[in-house]
């Protein structure tokens, strides 16, 4: 009889994990060309036409760069606040929150001279995408909630608010009754980069990556959320104040998923329609976990993930595959990942029992 | 003395952590019929020989014998076979479920359940040792005695013989507490062997019917509890009187007061005074639970004094903690080294940075390159292993582990320091090392020692304190030895009418 002992590791594991992580997709790229073969469309032609149309043309690759940039900005955001541990499931309503103070500075304002015009409509994006992101936080502070319900369900309504500006008091005369704003004025416009299909917003990604990556390393603030998410207890015991950075991560957070949310209002459809609203929120929670919540994995995970779903889109066209099997290879490409995370915790042994 | 074998021999069990040894040749018996009062402080031990029987842990020498034969208690299912179950302090209870599930829970058997037998079976069990519980009543509705309750019934129920309380009482009221003790009763009666640990020392005269005493993971004393006539024995037998080390401790002149409490109230305490001078070091003894954790918690602004009044460098307690200095203030080294003073899952920079962080920010910036170099040379300095800042504060061994928050905290150059239990697990090396720093940070700092170890506070302090049920019973001076002889008694909460 041989036994399997599961032990806990003493050392963590050094550069496997980087296996651990790639056999996790490969895992799940498996099942999905399982899940293919059993819709009757050859796995390995499935895939291979996945991974062209993500990646195989100049327009593809700008295409996966520009659904990169919101995913990219939502997990940069996410991953501040699971740095501290707080589990903000919410980045999708900051997102559409984000999206409709961009829209209100635009739809209100659009005679607003240009040097005005985007910093005015940032400026309103992360403001409200911000305090989204702060109600949970001070309801996890004060009242105990949690907020992985909470941002969760403050997504719906975010969603359904801008529904109703969109379908009501916003709602384009000229639409022919489509539900959508009227198109921006030119000066709320992210402009494109030179000659190709990509949105200037790909430089703000840089910059604000930057300063994430220089804020959580770099200061003294940066310095306590890591130890704060390492131990409450010593956080405290260390003066360090906890239920201020709590809220203060949501409020990150918040902030960045609305500037995504401008973003993507501005540069990619031009004005506010419910279309806006695709699941790039919850996209950034798989992307911070793939990137272990570094800011430069995260630009490397987001462009991955972004070539998903417009290889997925390709998929459709060529071989009539249901769009949600983007969505369900996302889900596996999760699953696996955190099941990988296992590995890298634990240790096997077989032994004679 | 009956000729029979005990139904439990643990016999020179011995088990190290690091350079800790936790149990040092520990030999016991548990009797059939009786009940064995484990004393001693935290950390002497009594949770590592526990775990043991639980089958949790490994002895690394020693052998268990069950009803004179050996046995190898590899795991809790083999423990949980030979009879031996454990009411945890915690209780390993399912909210949600109801009793009688929770009874049922872990229990071997086939597909199919009949409820009405098992909460039959439940409820025969209950009225047969007293207890009243409802079988099918929810967990979450229960008070924690019923909770109790339903912990041993869960081991009756498996069958248990062997039945481990750990400091069952608690969590319990008075009137709860009477009936756990009349349910104890029955169960010796049937047969049952009980082990009791307990803090309490009138509680283990009222119901051991033998006491080990446990101190520095050894037995130091196995007496009947007949054979004690008090509990003020029973402090004395608990504190010992053996000096391990002897420091050369010189009288400093005491300075400006440095830390002042005044009628502190509320939280366990009962008018609590204080006063600490710069120069002296101030050893709180007592039995653990007494009040020197909300008194420890108060002073150092984990949490506010509900009524009285605390003044901390002249400082009101308010202001003190609104704008705390990095330096030149308060250090607290408490007594949970891995869980409050350090994060496990950092390194040792990280971890030097923890409440030295005030010293190396410059505007928004943290200047880690500046914490290196002096956090590498505390670790020259202090003789910290491994030497190396990138190590993570769970891969040190507990003595290394409090050197790194010892140097920490001396490195902020502290006003007042609050130690507690300092030398806890560590080796004599270690202590002694710990004990000649704090002599050596008295001379900028007034210190306030709590420990349980009143060798330690005789090697340090200049004036002791003594708590009881929340309550300061006296405080005098080292050198007054009629005080000092009366300690025992006073820990068991007699006035000290010398």
């Amino acid at each position: 009889m041989f036994r399997i002992r599961i032990t806990k590791r003493k050392e963590p594991r050094g550069w496997s994990s980087f296996l651990v992580l790639t056999a996790a997709v490969a895992l799940s790229l498996a099942l999905s060309g399982l899940l293919l073969a059993l819709g009757g469309t050859p796995p390995l032609d499935g895939l291979a036409v996945l991974f062209k149309g993500a990646y195989g043309s100049r327009f593809a690759i700008e295409d996966c760069l520009v659904k990169a940039i919101p995913i990219f900005l939502c997990s940069l955001g996410v991953a501040v606040a699971f740095r501290l541990q707080v589990w903000n499931i919410g980045a999708e309503g900051q997102f559409a929150l984000g999206a409709v103070g961009a829209s209100w500075v635009a739809l209100t304002f659009p005679g607003l001279p240009s040097p005005f015009m985007l910093p005015a409509m940032i400026a309103m994006a992360v403001l409200a995408g911000g305090l989204w992101g702060m109600v949970p936080a001070i309801l996890r502070q004060h009242f105990r909630t949690n907020e992985i319900i909470v941002t969760l369900m403050l997504n719906y309504i975010a969603i359904l608010f801008l529904d109703y500006l969109v379908y009501g008091v916003w709602k384009d005369p000229t639409s022919f009754g489509f539900p959508m704003t009227s198109e921006f004025s030119p000066q709320a416009v992210v402009g494109r980069i030179g000659t190709t299909g990509v949105n200037w917003g790909l430089a703000h990604c840089l910059v604000l990556g930057t300063a994430v990556w220089v804020f959580i390393r770099f200061t003294r603030l940066g310095y306590e959320l890591k130890a704060a998410g390492d131990s409450v207890r010593a956080a405290r015991y260390a003066g360090i104040p906890y239920d201020r950075l709590v809220v203060l991560v949501m409020v990150i957070s918040g902030a960045l998923a609305g500037w995504a949310g401008f973003l993507e209002a501005s540069a990619t459809i031009n004005r506010l329609q419910p279309t806006i609203m695709v699941g790039y929120g919850y996209t950034a929670i798989v992307v911070a976990w793939l990137a272990r919540l570094n800011p430069l994995a995260i630009g490397v995970a987001s462009f991955l993930l972004a070539g998903l779903r417009v290889g997925v889109e390709n998929l459709q066209l060529d071989l009539q595959v249901p769009a949600a099997f983007g969505g369900i290879l996302e889900g596996l490409i999760l699953l696996t990942v955190l099941a990988g995370g296992f590995f890298n915790l634990y240790r096997f042994s077989v032994r004679r029992a | 003395m009956t000729g029979q074998p005990p139904l439990i021999r643990l016999a020179g069990i011995s088990k190290s952590f690091g350079d800790v040894h936790a149990n040092r040749d520990i030999t016991l018996d548990i009797e059939e019929g009786r009940i064995l009062a484990l004393l001693g402080e935290n950390g002497a031990g009594k949770s590592t020989l526990m775990s043991i029987l639980a089958g949790q842990l490994q002895p690394d020498s020693g052998t268990i014998f069950l009803q004179g034969s050996p046995i190898v208690l590899s795991t809790t299912d083999r423990a949980i076979g030979a009879g031996i179950g454990m009411v945890y302090q915690h209780f390993k209870l399912v909210e949600a479920m109801t009793v009688a599930e929770n009874i049922q829970l872990g229990h071997a058997g086939g597909m199919w359940l009949s409820w009405p037998k098992i909460h039959e079976e439940v409820r025969d069990l209950a009225a047969q040792y007293g207890m009243k519980v409802d079988p099918a009543a929810r967990i979450g509705s229960l008070s924690m005695g019923e909770k109790q309750q339903v912990e041993i019934l869960k081991l009756l129920h498996r069958r248990s013989r062997i039945l481990i309380f750990d400091e069952p009482t608690a969590v319990l009221t008075p009137h709860e507490a009477e009936n756990l003790f009349a349910t104890m009763k029955l169960m010796v009666g049937q047969g049952k062997a009980i082990v009791f640990i307990s803090h309490k020392l009138e509680e283990v005269m009222a119901i051991a019917d033998s006491i080990a005493i446990l101190r520095r993971g050894e037995v130091v004393d196995r007496v009947a509890a007949a054979a004690v006539s008090s509990s003020a024995e029973l402090a004395e037998r608990m504190v010992g009187r053996e000096v391990l080390l002897q420091v050369d401790r010189q009288p400093l002149e005491p300075r400006q007061i440095v830390l002042k409490a005044e009628q502190l109230d509320g939280a366990g305490l009962h008018a609590v005074d204080l006063e600490l001078r710069q120069g002296e070091i101030l050893g709180i003894v007592g039995v653990a639970g007494n009040g020197q954790k909300p008194l420890v918690e108060m002073i150092c602004g984990l949490c506010p004094p509900p009524a009285g009044t605390i003044r901390l460098l002249g400082m009101e307690w308010r202001k003190f903690f609104a704008d705390q200095q990095w330096d030149l203030a308060l250090s607290y080294i408490p007594e949970d080294r891995q869980g409050l003073a350090t994060c496990q899952g950092l390194d040792l920079l990280d971890n030097f940075l923890l409440t030295t962080r005030g010293g190396f920010v410059r505007g928004p910036w943290l200047q880690r390159a500046l914490a290196d170099e002096k956090a590498a040379r505390l670790i020259r300095d202090f003789d910290i292993r491994p030497p190396n800042l990138q190590a993570l504060a769970w891969q040190l061994s507990g003595g290394n582990l409090q050197k790194m928050v010892l140097a920490r905290e001396f490195y902020r150059k502290p006003r007042l320091i609050v130690a507690e239990q300092p030398t806890q697990g560590l080796d004599i090396a270690a202590t002694e090392d710990v004990w000649k720093l704090l002599l050596e940070a008295r001379e900028q700092a007034g210190i306030l020692l709590v420990t349980g170890d009143l060798a330690e506070a005789m090697a340090l302090s200049d004036r002791i304190a003594v708590m009881f049920e929340g309550r300061i019973v006296a405080t005098f001076s080292t050198d007054d030895g009629e005080y000092v002889a009366r300690i025992p008694q006073m820990m068991a909460g007699l006035e000290p009418d010398v």
